[in-house]
């Protein structure tokens, strides 16, 4: 079992904290989705795990030892911090090529991750002529070179097409799948809720929440009902019998606001009101976690990376 | 890990980059075409010394020995891609001594051919005027010479690692050769003759009257190299990557 393990992690540039007394564990077999507003100190963790920066206090740990101890890391954690960090000069062949050699990665595995990365066909042109999405596609067969169990991706959708944006989802899925420790930074919402099972949360470098994603949203969005009736003054007064309040939309839709879709479907059938159309509205990943940033104002003030 | 793939990985960053391989084929054909030049020029300066006229070529060639160090280092500052190397080799003294090693050696055989070259090449036209040197002088001309290219590019590195910068390190080490003995020169006494270039200079001149031997110079130069490697070491181990 691999995990990524932080323990009371604290990074100081100057006198700013980056990263205040940090301490989560990132799992095996499912896609941990890492949170927080820029500045945040996402990528900072990241580095800090992969023994770049030095601590000012605390440690990292990747399947219980420091990462720089690691023999071969790349065949245990693979990492994409950052899509311009492959020269430009370089074909992405050669780049991978690289990098293989210094791990003795066999060469064959340089051809694979290009071809499931899907950048075979461009692997022998220069990085300089890639475009955002490409060279994102290129820090990602690097991440998964050496066949790593730990995969960790900061921002990895930037500048990927829609066609790219799901493919990573579903590569994300599949490695979690396959019980690989999988750890991806991101700011959007409904990009991260499509593929994270779990959630940490970081803001101005503190742990503001680790929770499975749906209770983190469940604790922080109510669910409501939508519906749409051609007669409001009956769906109004079942309602009220109920207990229940309605509030219409520009749209014509009427919402039920803290309310479940089994109670009020029950309630207005009942009371014989001509529902044309009802269903739930869940809590979105968006709302829980504006509700979080809200609560913690200072954290959302902008605070540019270092 | 092991040391021979990490050096495997650095090897093949330089045979990677065409940049860097231009950087190499510059030293050779700058150093042979200015040492041919000098050849056939007139050689009927009162202080001639034919070794020194021979590889005068070093004078421009140093400087593409020393852009080659620069680059190497330089080219992993680039987009932050030293964060990729360090990485894959998180052993930072490791991954230096490797970086170095293909410095050091790619630089002394280039240098080493380079310098034989030269040679070659200007006493075909110096003829009767290079009669006077021995198969040893020349022999320690063409060995010193492969030795202090290899020895600038080291110390370009090390100052390249220091400064995390390659226009850094050119625009301090190229004024320094090319303008700093000159200026200073003969006011400062003796001190200019312990410079880098002044001192490792002293293998490739025929004669020599100052304190500085050929080899004692060559060993000066390394110190400066070595000086200024430890330096870009202690800042590589340090720092945040």
């Amino acid at each position: 079992m691999t995990s990524i393990d932080v323990q009371n992690l604290t990074k100081e540039y100057g006198t700013r904290r980056a990263v205040d007394d940090l301490t989560f564990t990132v799992r095996p077999g499912r896609v941990t989705g890492f949170l927080g507003p820029n500045g945040a100190g996402k990528s900072t963790t990241m580095r800090l795990v992969l023994g770049l920066d030095r601590p000012t206090s605390g440690t990292a740990a990747v399947g219980g030892r420091p990462y720089s101890v690691l023999h071969e890391p790349l065949r245990h954690v693979g990492a994409l911090l950052d899509a311009r960090a492959a020269h430009g000069a370089r074909t992405a062949r050669d780049h991978l090529r690289v990098l293989a050699a210094s791990n003795r990665i066999p060469a064959r595995r340089v051809d694979e991750v290009l071809e499931e990365t899907g950048i075979a066909s461009v692997a022998r042109r220069r990085v300089r002529t890639y475009s955002l999405g490409m060279r994102q596609r290129l820090g990602i067969a690097a991440a998964l070179l050496g066949d790593p169990e730990v995969v960790m991706l900061d921002e990895p959708s930037n500048g990927l097409d829609p066609e790219g944006i799901i493919w990573i989802r579903e590569l994300l899925r599949r490695l979690a799948a396959e019980g690989r420790t999988v750890l991806v930074s991101s700011h959007l919402m409904n990009e991260t809720a499509s593929f994270a099972d779990h959630l940490v949360v970081l803001g101005r470098g503190r742990l503001l929440a680790d929770t499975p994603m749906r209770e983190f949203i469940d604790a922080r969005v109510q669910p409501s009902v939508r519906i749409r009736t051609s007669d409001a003054t009956a769906l109004k007064a079942a309602l009220a019998r109920h207990g229940h309040d309605a509030v219409e939309g520009d749209d014509g839709y009427w919402t039920v606001p803290h309310a479940r879709v089994d109670d009020i479907g029950r309630a207005v059938s009942a009371a014989g009101v001509p529902i044309l159309e009802l269903s739930s509205a869940e809590g979105t990943l968006e709302q829980a976690y504006l509700d979080l940033t809200a609560a913690e104002a200072e954290f959302t003030a902008p605070y540019q990376e270092a | 890990m092991h040391f021979a793939p990490v050096l495997r990985s650095e090897a093949l960053k330089v045979l990677t980059l065409r940049s860097l391989c231009g950087t190499l084929l510059a030293v050779f054909a700058v150093t042979t075409a200015f040492s041919a030049l000098a050849g056939v020029s007139d050689a009927s300066d009162a202080d001639y010394d034919p070794l020194f006229t021979a590889l005068s070529g070093v004078m421009p060639g140093q400087i593409a020995a020393i852009a080659f160090g620069a680059v190497v280092v330089s080219s992993e500052y680039q987009g932050n891609g030293i964060r990729l190397s360090l990485a894959a080799v998180p052993q930072r003294g490791r991954w230096f001594a490797a970086k170095l090693a293909v410095i050091a050696g790619s630089a002394l055989v280039v240098g080493l051919l380079t310098s034989f070259a030269a040679l070659l090449a200007a006493r075909a036209g110096l003829g009767a005027a290079a009669e006077g040197l021995t198969a040893g002088e020349q022999a320690r001309g063409v060995v010193g010479c492969g030795i202090y290219f290899m020895l600038m590019a080291l110390l370009a590195a090390g100052l390249t690692t220091l400064f995390r910068s390659g226009v850094a390190t050119l625009s301090t080490l190229i004024p320094f050769i090319l303008v700093i003995a000159f200026v200073i020169g003969d006011a400062a006494g003796g001190v200019t003759e312990f410079l880098p270039d002044q001192a490792g200079q002293v293998v490739i001149h025929q004669t020599h009257d100052g304190t500085l031997g050929p080899w004692t110079g060559l060993a000066v130069t390394a110190g400066w190299s070595m000086a200024a490697l430890l330096v870009g070491a202690w800042r590589l181990r340090g720092r945040d990557a």
